[in-house]
């Protein structure tokens, strides 16, 4: 940690900051398993803002209406008209989990924004101000972080009650104190070193080097947290899904699907391997992303 | 040291239930002397020889039914639904009962009875030397305390049954130790038939509801053939054989109900041999059941499947808007998706087999374009619903698919519905406390009387009568029906009453289904009575 924040202030000084994102990509694109995590995200975005786009304009672009029950056609296997067969309902599940690609995504990146907004509030004026802030402000994340994750936002559910919107605040709080903890440690490294003495010199005020002098420097640890964040809140929400507390039906939460499957587990199968395998891949490629992009970030352990 | 002396007790007894546990899975497959050495470790960890049991360890001398939900209430006063009945029949007896495979009254703890002329005076002769499982005598000052808590006036808005079985009793007189008698304020043609159910009318205890402040939900004390041991919440409820039974004593010594709420967690139970008997089961599950060497029993039931309007207030007060509902859903493609045949579609609120049943009568028929008309015309876009998540026996899918089946149908003629689900008992309360637009509910028919399913709707009860339907000209039927003898123009009424529901649609009726469970070929003589009672003093396991 406190060599991490001296290299970007010499890049600052020595080169452009170019360098470093060049840098950066040249070790991403060396590490093979973060290139597939990478591309699999890519196209998982392709999809989701494809299917969203299409829901906006009214086309259809997806084989079956999603949410369209077909009574007279539950329950078919896998076949070249229903790729994934047909629930117990007759909607299509091949549809069902690419438009449930767009809820899963969206999901993760809101719940990474929630919690990262707070989260680095939080932590950077806990980290900065010291004393009996400090103390106040990390008491009360540890609090939040002792008592189960998953359990917390199941609580939190049971109140505010189904939705989309509410599973995000809930999964969303549960996140926060980790990332104030790492901001704040990151902050407190920061404030003692030379940059911000100067800065401070210079006659800034708190919020001005908290912002906008700290904050970018601290930024890689942040950015590698919320790539991995993602993906455990994508995960979370399948949690709350699969236990039926997440969405309102009819919407293809991929967790729900899970769910309301697992009773076909033997009698048909395929309406719970889909959507297993969609929650697999997309936390697994956020999950490698997440982890070259550390190593990326990291100029002690980036490959050059 | 006392630490570790515990701590040596607590390994010792993890171990035991842990031995315990598998000796149970191998004793399925192995001979039943096996058992002997595990019952032997048992005296060591009592608490945990009685886990074992549940977990099906237990041989012959015990029997274990897997159910969906916790019963409501072990005291018959305050229960209204199966999984109380299911129980509480292997507790509890009435003053009559009925035969095994019908709705036919025999004499139980009455041994004779005389009914008046008029219809309002009953006798009843009590059966001598019966004693309640706390030891003390049943005798007619028993039945008067009984009868006593639940007449108009003492009874509480928790007694679901009590202004159905008792509304029109005015007086009950004990003449003696062993002749009780009741007045009625008019005639009531269903009135033995109520006594004979299993919701209301069986005796309990009078030390005990003394006990208890009058209601032994948590410490069940009756006549019955297997007597109380313990309620685990949401895990299982736990009898044992009444040896001091007056009639024949139960085969099987341990009965215990097991709450296992997934359909199929509980088919795995009962591939197991974790459980012997289940009920609530699906069409999908009856392959993998008879796989495993198990048998389905389907045993006829009198049980409909429906789905009520909430007529008071919201978008379905206008009976337009229901009837346009009705017309939005296809029932018979419905039924058979979710039941594959197993239930039959449904047109009538009363079952097929009841007096009065009318095939020629139906609610408004399958035509999304009408509906589609017309409830954009009304401006209905959306509909909020309550069900339930669980299977039941009239809804072995359970609650949830059905309402979102229903959410299909109506999306398609462009109104969006929300669907809370909720387990059972919560939905039980929120029925009440909520507002919705539609409901899923069910009826199990418990004595065979159309009176019994129709009353639904002419109570003001809304734990009864979701649909809070109030019609004048169909409180009057019903009203009519109860005092008119049964025959031809008894029936009549009840039809009447049917006409009325598929015009008015305060509910429209979905399934009738029949009982379905799962067997262990261990098991014989299970059946499941037309009034959702499961009794278990005659059955046996080997």
């Amino acid at each position: 940690m406190l060599h991490k924040k001296q290299i970007p202030a010499e890049a600052l000084e020595q080169e452009k900051p170019e360098s470093e994102l060049h840098a950066i990509w040249e070790s991403l694109r060396g590490n093979k398993t973060a290139m597939f995590g990478m591309v699999i995200v890519i196209l998982l975005v392709i999809v989701a803002l494809v299917t969203f786009f299409a829901e906006v304009l009214g086309v259809q672009i997806l084989p079956y209406d999603p949410n369209e029950t077909d009574m007279t056609a539950s329950f078919v296997k896998p076949c070249a008209q229903h790729w994934f067969g047909t629930d117990e309902l007759g909607r299509d599940i091949f549809s069902r989990i690419l438009d449930g690609t767009k809820i899963s995504l969206f999901v993760g990146f809101a719940v990474v924004i929630f919690s990262l907004f707070f989260g680095i509030i939080f932590g950077a004026v806990a980290g900065y101000k010291g004393g009996v802030v400090d103390t106040v402000i990390m008491r009360i994340m540890d609090i939040m972080l002792s008592i189960p994750g998953i359990l917390f936002a199941i609580t939190l559910m049971a109140a505010l009650g189904k939705g989309l919107d509410k599973a995000i605040v809930a999964i969303g709080i549960v996140a926060i104190p980790e990332y104030a903890r790492i901001v704040r440690g990151s902050v407190l490294s920061a404030k003692e070193s030379d940059y911000t003495q100067a800065a401070r010199v210079i006659g800034n005020g708190d919020l001005r080097i908290m912002f906008r002098h700290i904050l970018p420097n601290i930024i890689s640890p942040i950015i590698v947290r919320a790539t991995l964040g993602i993906s455990g809140a994508i995960l979370d929400t399948a949690a709350l899904g699969f236990l039926g507390l997440g969405v309102q039906p009819p919407l293809a939460e991929w967790g729900d699907m899970l769910g309301r499957a697992k009773g076909y587990i033997f009698a048909a199968p395929y309406t719970l391997v889909f959507p297993g395998l969609a929650i697999t891949l997309v936390v697994l490629a956020f999950n490698l992303f997440g982890d070259g992009l550390s190593d990326a970030l990291d100029p002690k352990s980036r490959k050059r | 040291m006392k630490k570790r002396v515990l701590a040596l007790l607590l390994v010792g007894a993890l171990s035991a239930s842990l031995l315990m546990g598998c000796g149970g899975s191998g004793k399925q497959e192995a001979a039943p002397e096996t058992e002997q050495g595990t019952t032997e470790e048992g005296e060591e960890a009592p608490a945990d020889a009685e886990e074992a049991g549940e977990a099906g360890g237990a041989g012959s001398d015990t029997l274990t039914f897997g159910q969906a939900a916790d019963p409501r209430s072990l005291d018959p006063a305050f229960a209204d639904d199966g999984e109380s009945t299911k129980i509480n029949t292997n507790m509890y007896e009435g003053l009559v009962r009925y035969a095994d495979k019908s709705t036919e009254i025999q004499p139980s703890l009455a041994e004779s009875w005389e009914v008046s002329e008029d219809g309002l005076t009953y006798t009843f002769h009590l059966r001598q030397g019966v004693k309640f499982h706390d030891g003390t005598d049943f005798n007619a000052e028993a039945v008067k305390y009984n009868f006593d808590r639940q007449l108009p006036g003492n009874a509480t808005e928790d007694m679901p049954y009590a202004g159905f079985v008792f509304a029109a009793v005015t007086e009950v007189i004990a003449e003696d130790d062993y002749t009780v008698v009741i007045k009625l304020s008019e005639a009531q043609t269903p009135f033995l038939a109520n006594l004979a159910m299993i919701q209301g009318s069986p005796i309990v205890s009078p030390a005990a509801l003394e006990a208890n402040n009058g209601n032994v939900t948590n410490s069940p004390c009756g006549t019955g053939p297997y007597k109380f041991v313990s309620w685990d919440t949401n895990q299982a409820v736990v009898l044992e054989r009444f040896e001091d039974y007056w009639g024949e004593p139960a085969k099987i010594k341990n009965l215990i109900f097991r709450i296992i709420p997934d359909n199929s967690a509980r088919v795995i139970a009962l591939n197991n041999g974790e459980v012997d008997v289940i009920d609530g089961i699906d069409a999908m599950v009856v392959d993998q059941i008879s796989q495993a060497g198990n048998t389905v029993q389907t045993d006829e039931a009198m049980m409909t499947n429906y789905m009520a309007f909430n007529t008071t207030e919201g978008a379905c007060t206008d009976v337009e808007v229901r009837r346009a509902i009705c017309q939005s859903l296809n029932i018979p493609e419905m039924v058979q998706t979710l039941y594959q045949g197993y239930d039959q579609p449904a047109t009538t609120f009363l079952p097929t087999s009841l007096p009065g049943y009318d095939s020629t009568i139906a609610p408004p028929a399958y035509d999304p374009e009408a509906a589609q008309a017309v409830l954009s015309e009304k401006g209905v876009t959306s509909l909020h619903i309550i069900t339930y998540s669980v299977a039941r026996p009239y809804n072995t899918v359970g609650g949830q698919k059905l309402a979102e089946a229903v959410q299909g149908y109506l999306s398609k003629v462009g109104v969006e519905c929300t669907i809370d689900a909720y387990d059972w008992t919560t939905f039980k309360e929120k029925a009440q406390t909520d507002t919705y637009d539609l409901l899923f509910a069910g009826w199990g028919g418990d004595n065979g009387d159309p009176d019994n399913f129709l009353n639904l709707l002419a109570t003001d009860d809304i734990s009864m009568n979701y649909s809070h339907f109030s019609n004048e000209e169909y409180n009057q039927l019903i009203a009519d029906g109860l005092v008119t003898p049964v025959g031809d123009e008894r029936s009549a009424i009840y039809t009447e009453c049917e006409k009325i529901i598929a015009d008015q649609v305060p509910i429209l009726p979905i399934s009738h289904s029949n009982f379905m469970c799962g067997v262990s070929p261990r098991v014989n003589g299970f059946f499941y009575h037309v009034a959702q009672a499961t009794k278990f003093a005659a059955v046996t396991k080997n």
